[in-house]
């Protein structure tokens, strides 16, 4: 078997597994933690706006505040650190490391130190703003996940009905989150029973035929199945709205979380300006 | 290429935002019409599709790393706004479950890789398809380049929005807030892997389930009950837009300013004093600037002062910069026109 | 007269799935649509249900035609909902809520039941089908005979006046299938229709009183259930069954039999 092959099947498992939990992160017993008590709502707009405190604050350190927040958020709400590191840092660290390593070098400013045998310069601003870049896009996905994790989807996609997002924009998204399951599925199951026939290596032009073929067939199937799923949806009453059983209810603890958020996406954006 | 939360300053998210904003709008209406058909499950197959072929990134060259978008085989079969829809939602999808993308991006994503990928994309496929026949194979190399073509003007389009940054937003001791790399180091960066790599997997993917779909499942191409948009009348306007883009930079080589654009200054410059003569059958022009004009030129200073924009230092390409948006919002303007107009 | 279909002929992608179809199907009925597959029974049920909708020719519910632009009014699509629910042969497609209390609730949810009803129907219902203990589970993980039962459950909630079953057992282990059995004959009878889509000869007699047989878009036949079984030829012509040959010491000779899924 290919190594190209095996990468392309290592990829599409992963991504079930990780779709899976992303879709049923809540189902895991005795998840009653801080963050799955509180209102769907209330969630999606404070950890936006926590979201657009932190990009919008200049310093450092504020940034790194709010990351340490959201990783006590995380504690709080019985969300493993060891989840966290291998769904969001190493990969936020892999994509944004090989760009902000070369600033600490590029960027322009007093060199402070030079690297031994190849006498690159490290500037201060270089350093600040690699600094700045990796700590943004740790804080950012760390908060993401942390909403995704706690909430069932079928309340964020509410919550967003409740922001007045669109409804075909909202069922569209739900539908596709339900699709990528069945299309990872069936890849994966098309996958397994090719390995079962296939023998031996493959050459490059058969490799990207085979590719192609299975991406093309994945999309025939899926098509027929989706299909499928829309009609089921309908045939039990579906006309484009979205239901969920749970009314949003704003409790006690709710309205202190609005006010938590508030005061510290408010604290974030003044101190970091 | 999906940018990540903290490369682009805010005052860029919400501009991209706002700009992405009104195809959304659109795009929305036009497939609102059609939620109790099979548009819908159709467009959320193929957002499934784009989000799965999206999340398998190729390391480019330069660093960083890209991916197919799926955008040629989604145009070609939704046809540009359900396509637009439809990768927007992967993007969203991407940028919630597994921060491949940043929330307050998610503008910029969507305009770059969505929007914008699904208009050229659109443009160029029925450019070079043509009135071919479904099955033939021209349909197919059509969708790949459509393919091709979208996604390097979408890297571009990132590239820009990553560029302008170090300049815009900075401290006052030079640390560079957001991305830390100009338009020098950016474009070049990007571009060198999508003209390559990336292009390459998304001509290859966009025309090899073209090619595929044509043998196995023709009623996925093709469908013009889904496409509601006038193809013949649209085709040489687009072909006509892109080419004067593209011939802009022309523009600077043709000596001074153009007929009539003078500017109040100018008239108190003798260089070019001497072009207005000679481009009037050599009467000259008025001693000073006329008062109406002195008074008038100075209520609106353009953001893109001459064409140029400050922190573009190549004048050529500062003008085809001009070109795009400027394309982009003529774009918008006539969609918001038939808007109304329908 | 709870379903009459006239002259109805459906076409998809070229192929003509249902042939100039006519037949009329009287309240408390229990029926067995029987063909191969491809046979066009599928496709028939969701006619029926009004998820497609014909090319020619007519089909009616309880007097009203079932056309599009009837579902585009709300009160005739929620009564009709209502009324008359599908179980589809493949139960994967059916589940896509997150849990199985939400995906039985979706349907009542949908039709905007008050809340509270919803709950309780729901709870009774997944009493009824021996599931509770599922209601927190995630469906599209659970086996083939919990999804089955969890799907059916999904439609019995709206306890709809017809149940369209495609394919109820196939890929039902044998006690899941003889539960299933159970089930709908306990269900149906009264004023309560079920149609069911089949290719499986074994348990005709106990739920159905009457049966269609379809070959290729076509209707072949009108029979009971006994006169079915008995007519071989005409199992055989429809695909039915088929003949095995082989040989014994020299001579060749056939069984024809069904095989069980």
């Amino acid at each position: 078997m290919s190594a190209r092959h095996g990468f392309i099947e290592r990829t599409v498992d992963g991504l079930y597994e990780a779709m899976e939990h992303a879709l049923h992160a809540e189902q895991s017993a005795g998840a009653t933690g801080l963050l799955q008590k509180l209102d769907a709502r209330v969630k999606v707009a404070g950890i936006l706006s926590l979201i657009v405190a932190e990009v919008l604050s200049h310093r450092l350190w504020v940034i790194v505040s709010i990351f340490a927040g959201a990783v006590a958020l995380a504690m709080l709400s019985h969300v493993s650190l060891a989840t966290l590191a291998s769904r969001v840092w190493i990969g936020a660290l892999a994509f944004t490391g090989p760009i902000a390593i070369p600033a600490i070098f590029l960027t322009p400013g007093a060199a402070i130190h030079r690297v031994p045998a190849i006498g690159w310069p490290v500037t201060m601003q270089g350093l600040t703003t690699a600094a700045l870049l990796l700590a943004r896009v740790e804080t950012a996905a760390t908060l993401t996940l942390l909403l995704v994790f706690t909430t069932p989807w079928n309340h964020v996609l509410k919550a967003l009905r409740v922001f007045r997002v669109p409804v075909v924009f909202v069922v569209i998204l739900g539908m596709t989150c339900r699709y990528i399951l069945l299309m990872l599925e069936t890849a994966h199951e098309m996958f397994e029973s090719r390995r079962s026939r296939t023998v031996g290596a493959l050459t490059g032009p058969e490799r990207r035929r085979m590719t192609v073929s299975t991406a093309g067939v994945l999309l025939s199937r899926t098509s027929q199945l989706s299909g499928d799923v829309y009609l089921a949806m309908q045939s039990r009453g579906f006309r484009g709205e979205v239901y969920v059983l749970d009314d949003f209810r704003m409790s006690r603890l709710d309205w202190s979380a609005v006010a938590a958020f508030v005061a510290l996406a408010g604290w974030a954006v003044w101190a970091g300006h | 290429m999906h940018i990540p939360d903290g490369y682009l300053s805010p005052a860029t998210c919400a501009v991209m935002y706002t700009s992405a904003a009104p195809f959304w709008y659109v795009a929305l209406h036009r497939v609102r019409d059609a939620l109790h058909t099979r548009l819908v499950p159709r467009l959320s197959l193929f957002a499934a599709f784009s989000f799965v072929i999206m999340m398998f990134n190729l390391p480019l060259p330069g660093g960083t790393t890209g991916h197919a978008v799926g955008i040629g085989i989604a145009t070609v079969v939704l046809g540009p706004w359900a396509a637009m829809l439809a990768i927007s939602v992967a993007i969203v999808i991407q940028a919630l479950f597994f921060g491949d993308g940043g929330v307050t991006a998610i503008g910029a994503n969507c305009f770059n890789m969505a929007i914008v990928g699904a208009l050229v994309s659109y443009a160029v496929y029925r450019l070079l398809a043509g009135r071919s026949p479904i099955e033939s194979p021209r349909r197919v190399m059509a969708a790949g380049l459509a393919g091709y073509a979208a996604i390097n003007v979408s890297a571009l389009l990132a590239a820009v929005e990553f560029g302008i940054q170090p300049a815009l937003y900075h401290t006052a001791s030079g640390v560079p807030l957001y991305c830390p790399y100009g338009l020098g180091v950016a474009i070049p960066a990007m571009m060198l892997g999508h003209l390559t790599v990336a292009g390459f997997a998304e001509f290859f993917v966009s025309a090899g389930v073209v090619a595929f779909l044509q043998k196995s499942d023709p009623s996925l191409l093709g469908e013009a009950g889904l496409r509601r948009v006038a193809v013949s009348q649209a085709r040489p306007l687009w072909a006509t837009l892109g080419v004067l883009m593209i011939l802009t930079p022309l523009g600077i080589l043709a000596a001074g300013s153009a007929w009539g654009e003078w500017s109040a200054r100018d008239y108190s410059n003798p260089a070019v004093r001497q072009q207005i003569a000679a481009s009037t059958f050599h009467q000259a022009p008025p001693a000073q600037a006329p008062a109406g004009l002195e008074r008038l030129s100075s209520l609106w200073t353009a953001p893109f002062a001459s064409y140029a924009p400050p922190y573009v230092r190549s004048a050529a390409f500062g003008y085809l910069l001009s070109a795009m948006f400027g394309a982009g919002l003529v774009t918008l303007a006539s969609a918001g026109v038939s808007k109304f107009a329908r | 007269m709870l379903f009459e279909l006239d002259r109805l002929t459906y076409q998809y992608e070229q192929l003509t799935a249902l042939d100039n179809l006519t037949l009329s199907i009287p309240e408390g009925s229990r029926i067995a649509l029987l063909g191969a597959n491809g046979s066009g029974k599928s496709t028939m049920l969701r006619i029926l249900d009004g998820l497609h909708f014909a090319n020619s020719g007519a089909v009616r519910f309880r007097g009203d035609e079932l056309t599009e632009d009837r579902f585009g009014d709300d009160e005739f699509a929620f009564s009709f909902r209502k009324q008359v629910g599908l179980v589809f042969q493949n139960p994967d497609i059916q589940l896509f809520n997150p849990t199985v209390f939400d995906e039985v609730a979706f349907g009542p949810l949908q039709l905007r039941w008050p809340k509270s009803e919803v709950r309780e129907r729901v709870g009774d219902i997944l009493d009824r089908l021996r599931i509770a203990h599922l209601r927190d589970r995630v469906p599209h993980r659970l086996s083939g005979g919990e999804k089955k039962r969890v799907a059916l459950a999904s439609v019995l909630v709206l306890d709809p006046a017809v149940l369209l079953l495609d394919e109820p057992t196939a890929s039902l282990d044998p006690r899941s299938q003889s539960q299933l059995i159970d089930l709908l004959v306990e269900w149906g009878g009264g004023a309560k229709s079920v149609i069911v889509a089949t290719h499986d000869l074994g348990d005709l007699e106990d739920i159905a009183d009457r049966c269609y047989l379809l070959d290729r878009g076509r209707l072949v036949a009108e029979r009971s259930p006994a006169d079915v079984l008995r007519d071989r030829e005409l199992l055989e012509r429809t695909n039915l069954v088929h003949a095995h040959r082989h040989r014994h010491a020299g001579e060749l000779h056939s069984h024809p039999h069904v095989h069980r899924d």
